[in-house]
C-alpha cells in the first residue's frame, strides 16, 4: 500500500552566511553591513569528472552532501532510478551564460549554460536516474517543484524525491545592482537540498496564496535567496522541531504555498 | 504555432505534409565566423510580435495570437495558468544588457522565466506561471506539467508549450562542438552529420476533460521523464533514462506499447541520438518494432529545442485528425543502425489513435508523451 503523502526528510543547506540554519544571522540586511552580494566560495571537490564543472554545479553537489549529512544517511541510499529529482533556481545559470557571451570559454563550456547541466552533474554525481524536473524561477517556482514531488510520489513514480535550489549571483553583480528596485538586498547566495519521502499525509499545495510567516522570517534573517527561500523555511522549521511547515514563496507579482509533514530529527545514540 | 514553415497552425501543418524546407541562410545575426550559417530562421514575424523588445517573447505572442484565434481562453484569468519550456529563455536580452542597453528592465528580460510572464500579460493571465527548462525536452515536461495543474485544480485553463529562438549564444555553441550539419540533416539516414537549429514557439491550450469547449484536438493520456545520469552533454548510450521516460509516459497514461500507432522521434540527425533512439524505441516496441512508423520533422524546421516537443505533439494529433503521416524530410538512405519505419519521402495515408513523442536534452534529460487522437 502505497503512503498517500510526502514528508520532508531532510535538508541541506549552504548559505553566503555559512552551513545551516545555525549559521544565519538574527537579521541579515543589518549583518550584510552594506554588502550586495553575500558569496559562497567554489568548493572543492576532487575528481578528473570536476575539472569542467561551474562553481554553481559544485554547489549542487555539496548540497546534496549536506542534505545526507542532515538525514544521516549515505549516498547509495538515493541512488537509482527511484529517486526523482527537482532542480529549481531563477539565476544560477547567469555566471555561465556571461562567460559565454563574452567569448572567453572554451567549447567544452557551452554545454554549463544550460540550467540543465547543474542538476545533470548533481545526477550523474550520486546516479539519480529517476523522474526529473528542472523549473525557472524564485520561491514559488521552488513551492512548484516540492507539489510536483508530492504528485510524483503519490502517484508512485518515485520512492522518494530531492528537490534542490541553487541561486549565484556574484558573476552577475552588476546586472542585479540595476534591478536592486525589485530586490532589495542582501543578496544571498545558496544551495539548498531537500529529501521527501513518503508520508502519510498529503502536502496542501496552493497556487496562489498569502505570503506565510515562515517566508518573512527566511528573508529577515537569510536575505534573498530567490528559489532557495522555501528550502531555507523548511530548514528553519525542522531546526526548531515543527513537524508541519506552511512554506510560500513570491515572485514576480505571485505567492504560491504548500503545507508540508516534516520528519523529526534522527536520534544519535 | 510560429515556425519556419509557416507563422500559423494550418501553414505548419500544409508545410510538414508537403515536406517543406525551412532552413535558409541565418539572416538576423553574423554567421562568417561559423562553420556552418544555416538554421531554421523566421524571416518575418507576424504584425502582433511586432514592436515587442524581446524576439523570445514575441515568438511566444505570434504562437499565442494564431491560439487565441482558433480557441478562446473562456475562464476567470486567475484561473488561467501559462507554462512554458524553453532551453535558451531570455539570452539574447542577456546579451544586449551586457553590451548596449544598461536598463534594470533589460537585465530582468535575461532572466529565463521572463518571456513566460511577458506571455501571461500579453494573455492577461493571471493564474500560476511556470517556465521548464529541460533543455530540448522542455516542451514535452511543460504540457505534462500543465495537466498535472488541471488534475491539482490549481487552473482551469492551461496555456502551455514552449519556444526558443535561433540566435548568435546557441549558434556558436552547437557550431564549436561541431554539432551542426554543414548540409542537410538526415534524421536516421546512414549519411546523418549532425543538426541544424531553429526557432519557433508553440502552445496548446489544456482543459479538463468535462471542460473543454469548442473543436478539441485531442488529449494529453501521460507523461514521463527521467535523468540519464551519465554524461552532462551526449545522451547515456543505451538510451536507458529516454526508455524509463517512455514506460513512465504509457504507464500514466495506463497504454500497453503494443497500442501505439505512432511515433513522434526526437530524431535530431546526429550519429549518436538517432541510433540510440533507434535501440530504445525497438525495446519498446518489441516485435512490432519496424512497423509502426516513427518520423522525425527536424529535417524540414531544424531543432527548434524547447518549441520542439510541442510542436511533435501537435504534429501528432493533427495526423490523427487528419490522417497523414508527415514525412522524415531528408531521410533517404538507411542506416542499418536505424531499422525503423522513418516514413521516406511523402506523407503516408495513416490515421494514427495512439501516438508517443519523445525528447531528450542537455543534462541528461530525457521526457515522452502519450497523445490520443479524436477521430
Amino acid at each position: 500500500v502505497r503512503p498517500p503523502g510526502a514528508r520532508v526528510e531532510a535538508v541541506g543547506l549552504l548559505t553566503g552566511w555559512g552551513e545551516g540554519v545555525a549559521a544565519l544571522p538574527d537579521e541579515a540586511r543589518a549583518a550584510a553591513r552594506g554588502r550586495g552580494v553575500m558569496p559562497l566560495p567554489r568548493p572543492t571537490l576532487n575528481g578528473e569528472r570536476f575539472r569542467r564543472a561551474t562553481r554553481e554545479c559544485l554547489l549542487g553537489v555539496v548540497a546534496v552532501e549536506a542534505m545526507l549529512r542532515d538525514a544521516g544517511i549515505d549516498r547509495e541510499a538515493i541512488r537509482g532510478p527511484g529517486t526523482a529529482l527537482v532542480f529549481v533556481t531563477a539565476a544560477a545559470y547567469g555566471a555561465s551564460n556571461v562567460e559565454w557571451l563574452a567569448g572567453q570559454a572554451g567549447t567544452l563550456h557551452f554545454p554549463y549554460t544550460a540550467p540543465s547541466v547543474l542538476p545533470g552533474e548533481v545526477a550523474i554525481e550520486f546516479g539519480l536516474r529517476g523522474p526529473y524536473v528542472i523549473l525557472i524561477g524564485g520561491p514559488t517556482a521552488t513551492v512548484d517543484g516540492l507539489w510536483q514531488v508530492g504528485r510524483l510520489l503519490a502517484g508512485g513514480q518515485c520512492e522518494r524525491a530531492l528537490v534542490l535550489a541553487v541561486e549565484t549571483f556574484a558573476e552577475c553583480k552588476a546586472l542585479w545592482q540595476r534591478a536592486r528596485w525589485a530586490l532589495p538586498g542582501p543578496l544571498v547566495e545558496s544551495a539548498a537540498c531537500a529529501l521527501i519521502g513518503p508520508g502519510d499525509i498529503a502536502p496542501a499545495y496552493h497556487a496562489t496564496a498569502a505570503e506565510a510567516p515562515l517566508e518573512r522570517a527566511v528573508t529577515a534573517r537569510a536575505g534573498r535567496t530567490l528559489a532557495c527561500a522555501p528550502l531555507v523555511a523548511l530548514a528553519l522549521a525542522r531546526a526548531a522541531g515543527s513537524r508541519t511547515a506552511l512554506v510560500s514563496g513570491t515572485w514576480r507579482g505571485r505567492t504560491s504555498a504548500i503545507e508540508l509533514a516534516i520528519a523529526g530529527r534522527p536520534v544519535l545514540v | 504555432v510560429a515556425t519556419p514553415i509557416g507563422l500559423d497552425l494550418d501553414a505548419f501543418w500544409s508545410g510538414l505534409l508537403a515536406g517543406a524546407d525551412g532552413l535558409s541562410a541565418i539572416e538576423r545575426f553574423a554567421t562568417a565566423d561559423l562553420r556552418v550559417g544555416r538554421g531554421g530562421e523566421i524571416k518575418k514575424l507576424p504584425p502582433v510580435a511586432l514592436g515587442i523588445r524581446s524576439r523570445a517573447a514575441a515568438l511566444l505572442v505570434a504562437a499565442a495570437a494564431d491560439l487565441r484565434a482558433r480557441a478562446r481562453l473562456d475562464a476567470a484569468p486567475e484561473r488561467v495558468a501559462v507554462i512554458v519550456g524553453t532551453a535558451l529563455g531570455g539570452v539574447e536580452e542577456l546579451d544586449h544588457a551586457l553590451a548596449d542597453d544598461r536598463s534594470a528592465r533589460r537585465a530582468l528580460d535575461g532572466l529565463y522565466d521572463s518571456p513566460a510572464h511577458a506571455l501571461a500579460g500579453w494573455l492577461g493571465a493571471r493564474g500560476p506561471v511556470l517556465t521548464v527548462s529541460s533543455a530540448c525536452a522542455s516542451g514535452a515536461t511543460a504540457l505534462g506539467l500543465g495537466a498535472d495543474l488541471l488534475r491539482e485544480g490549481a487552473a482551469d485553463l492551461v496555456v502551455a508549450g514552449g519556444y526558443d529562438i535561433l540566435c548568435r549564444f546557441v549558434m556558436r555553441g552547437f557550431d564549436a562542438l561541431r554539432s551542426l550539419a554543414r548540409e542537410r540533416v538526415r534524421p536516421f539516414d546512414r549519411r546523418r552529420t549532425g543538426l541544424l537549429l531553429g526557432e519557433a514557439a508553440a502552445l496548446v491550450l489544456l482543459a479538463r476533460e468535462p471542460d473543454a469547449r469548442g473543436p478539441r484536438l485531442g488529449r494529453l493520456l501521460g507523461h514521463g521523464c527521467a535523468s540519464d545520469a551519465s554524461h552532462v552533454a551526449a545522451p547515456d548510450a543505451e538510451g536507458r533514462g529516454l526508455e524509463a521516460a517512455i514506460r513512465a509516459a504509457l504507464a500514466a497514461g495506463d497504454v500497453d506499447a503494443a497500442d501505439l500507432d505512432f511515433v513522434s522521434a526526437h530524431g535530431t540527425g546526429t550519429v549518436l541520438n538517432d541510433r540510440i533512439e533507434t535501440a530504445a524505441l525497438r525495446r519498446v516496441l518489441g516485435n512490432r518494432a519496424g512497423v509502426v512508423p516513427v518520423n522525425s520533422i527536424k529535417g524540414a524546421l531544424g531543432h527548434t529545442m524547447g518549441a520542439a516537443a510541442t510542436l511533435e505533439a501537435i504534429m501528432c494529433l493533427l495526423a490523427g485528425r487528419d490522417g497523414w503521416i508527415p514525412p522524415t524530410v531528408g531521410f533517404e538512405e538507411p542506416d542499418p543502425a536505424c531499422d525503423l519505419d522513418y516514413v521516406p519521402g511523402t506523407c503516408r495515408a495513416v490515421r494514427p489513435r495512439r501516438m508517443l513523442s519523445t525528447s531528450l536534452g542537455f543534462g541528461g534529460c530525457n521526457a515522452a508523451l502519450v497523445l490520443e487522437a479524436i477521430p
